[in-house]
């Protein structure tokens, strides 16, 4: 069969093409393995001795998990007892009558971090955010705003932490204080980005209705965007719940606090049942938030507190079994 | 009621002119329907009118005062409603009473109880009062679009602008729109421009027509002067026919321009025009 030059050159061209496309991927894999060789000998991985550690570290696990046994039925009660006794003991969960801040436990320090860090930042991060929007500040002037949220951020909650210390040593107040910062940058700088999603619509018609600047933006842009505010400012609230758990760890308070004495104590029983109080308060703290954003989001009737309060469980079913 | 003076009015989007000089009167409580296909400059000439375009060249006065940005006594209605979908009716009917309230009472809605029944009332004008306190965003277009005309009634303007307010609702609801603006307008005495593309709708509701094409006035008048001839000096070379038709077949009044106009919602029946061309 004969072809014509034209789909003759044709193929030749695409045969070259797809000789480079070879040549350039095996160049890439080439580049990427010696720097992941590199990156393992910076950080001393193959110094490290991990196969003659291994025996420890499987020794530990028994620690972890006490209620593992190695003859039948493999699971003994007592280990769960073991871990329900520190954590009744330090009060993870549940702080009793007694104390300045009643049925407070560890857990409930390490959500109230989170959530008065969360409060105290979420004024400052709508300022800045709104400030920070082209729309709001003319151009180079709302960069100012931007730029103040970069810095925060890139500065990590952890080390705002650290630079806090003088105003009284790491504690839950310095944490406090340290995830509030982290908030403004974060918060920020979602809600700046969520207001340039907007419509011009809106706001051209509180122009027209002679409101002024502040109405403006209340009426024409805000009020387009309470729902997603609110439901980041969730979101931001999680993070910061997790956030208050590693600032603990440096010393904040709360669970991450006990964590890292048990770690120093090589309790690794009671570290497991430290962790699993983590484990439970972010997940419900999660299962909370996402339930109010679900809610937020469906386009329904605003429920009465009440009929929330009473219709949760059947809601809760009908997503179980959906 | 204002006077509307536009004179040489030019603008000018880099090379593309949406408006080449245009001049007209409006004395004043009169209903005034601004014609012309999609991109005759109907939008632009609007936003002119209530100071959310400047002008490249002319002059827009309203009872003397030249027009320089938004002001609080010429309200707007849009196309596309631009009322806010989080808050109630009722709400976006109180928002026209901004220019009237300091920042901290609007944000709390603790405007005089004055403003509060004024908004009400400007529901009721345009049937919406037992959905006052649905949220916006779950109301049909027709019913958002009134809730438009709604906050443009508690900004208490004298003029009201309506840039085609009814391009993206159904034949039903834009005869009901078009119906409630008018009631309006003449209820409050206030010179009304409203640009539409629609001729039957025009011809329906219109007082004053002025013709757009191409950014220039090819035509300004009264009903009796508003027939084939000025329909395709404004809509160009096309089956103009069929503009005529379906008002023609469904109220019969179309033949002879100004007979008996039914009226939309309100039911009351007015004779409009009845000598074909002199203002009311």
């Amino acid at each position: 069969m004969s072809h014509s030059d034209r789909v003759r050159d044709r193929y030749a061209d695409i045969a070259l093409a797809r000789k480079v496309r070879v040549v350039v991927l095996a160049i890439g894999v080439v580049v990427t393995t010696a720097a992941f060789y590199y990156a393992l000998t910076s950080v001393g991985f193959f110094a490290a001795n991990i196969p003659r550690y291994l025996p420890n570290f499987l020794g530990a696990l028994g620690d972890f998990f006490p209620f593992l046994t190695l003859s039948f039925p493999y699971v003994d009660p007592a280990g769960f007892i073991e871990y329900w006794t520190f954590i009744e003991e330090r009060n993870l969960i549940w702080g009793g009558f007694g104390g300045d801040t009643p049925l407070l436990g560890e857990a409930g320090i390490t959500l109230a971090m989170g959530f008065a860090g969360t409060v105290m930042g979420f004024p400052l991060a709508l300022l800045f955010g709104v400030l920070g929007s082209g729309r709001v500040t003319p151009f180079p002037f709302n960069f100012l705003f931007r730029g103040v949220m970069s810095s925060i951020r890139a500065i990590p909650a952890l080390v705002w932490a650290l630079i806090f210390i003088p105003l009284g040593g790491i504690g839950p107040v310095t944490a406090t204080l340290a995830i509030a910062t982290d908030t403004i940058g974060n918060l920020g700088r979602l809600f700046t980005d969520e207001l340039e999603e907007i419509e011009d619509g809106p706001i051209e018609a509180m122009e027209t209705t002679g409101a002024n600047k502040p109405q403006t933006i209340t009426f024409g842009m805000l009020s387009q965007v309470t729902t997603p505010f609110i439901a980041w400012t969730l979101y931001i609230f999680e993070i910061n719940v997790r956030i208050a758990v590693s600032l603990g760890i440096i010393g904040g308070g709360g669970l991450g606090q006990v964590l890292s004495v048990q770690q120093g104590l090589f309790a690794f029983t009671n570290m497991m049942a430290t962790i699993l109080v983590i484990l439970a308060l972010i997940i419900s703290v999660e299962v909370v938030s996402q339930r109010v954003r679900s809610t937020l989001r469906a386009d329904e009737e605003t429920q009465g507190l009440v009929s929330l309060l009473l219709g949760f469980p059947q809601r809760m079913a009908e997503s179980v079994l959906k | 009621m204002s006077r509307i003076t536009v004179d040489g009015l030019t603008k000018r989007f880099g090379d593309t002119v949406a408006l080449d000089d245009v001049s007209f009167e409006i004395p004043g409580d009169e209903f005034v329907v601004v014609l012309g296909i999609s991109g005759s400059g109907k939008s632009t000439l609007l936003r002119c009118l209530n100071g959310l375009e400047t002008p490249t060249a002319g002059t827009v006065r309203i009872d003397d005062a030249p027009v320089t940005g938004p002001r609080d006594d010429i309200a707007m209605i849009f196309q596309q409603h631009n009322i806010i979908g989080q808050m109630t009716a009722y709400s976006n009917a109180l928002t026209g009473s901004l220019n009237r309230n300091s920042f901290v009472r609007s944000l709390f809605q603790l405007q005089d109880a004055d403003d509060k029944l004024h908004a009400l009332d400007a529901l009721e004008t345009v049937g919406l009062l037992d959905e006052a306190q649905q949220r916006a965003r779950q109301m049909s277009g027709g019913q958002q679009q009134r809730v438009g005309i709604a906050r443009a009634l508690v900004q208490d303007p004298s003029v009201l602008l309506a840039d085609e307010p009814v391009a993206s609702l159904d034949p039903g609801s834009a005869q009901q729109v078009m119906g409630y603006l008018r009631t309006a307008a003449r209820d409050r005495g206030l010179t009304a421009i409203i640009s539409l593309h629609q001729v039957n709708l025009a011809r329906k509701f219109g007082e004053r027509f002025i013709g757009l094409r191409n950014g220039r006035k090819v035509f300004d008048g009264y009903r009796d002067a508003f027939d084939m001839d000025v329909i395709d000096e404004i809509y160009g070379d096309i089956d103009t026919e069929e503009l005529f038709a379906p008002e023609g077949s469904t109220s019969g009044d179309a033949a002879s321009a100004g007979g008996s106009v039914r009226d939309g919602p309100t039911g009351d029946t007015t004779e409009a025009t009845p000598d074909g061309g002199s203002r009311q």
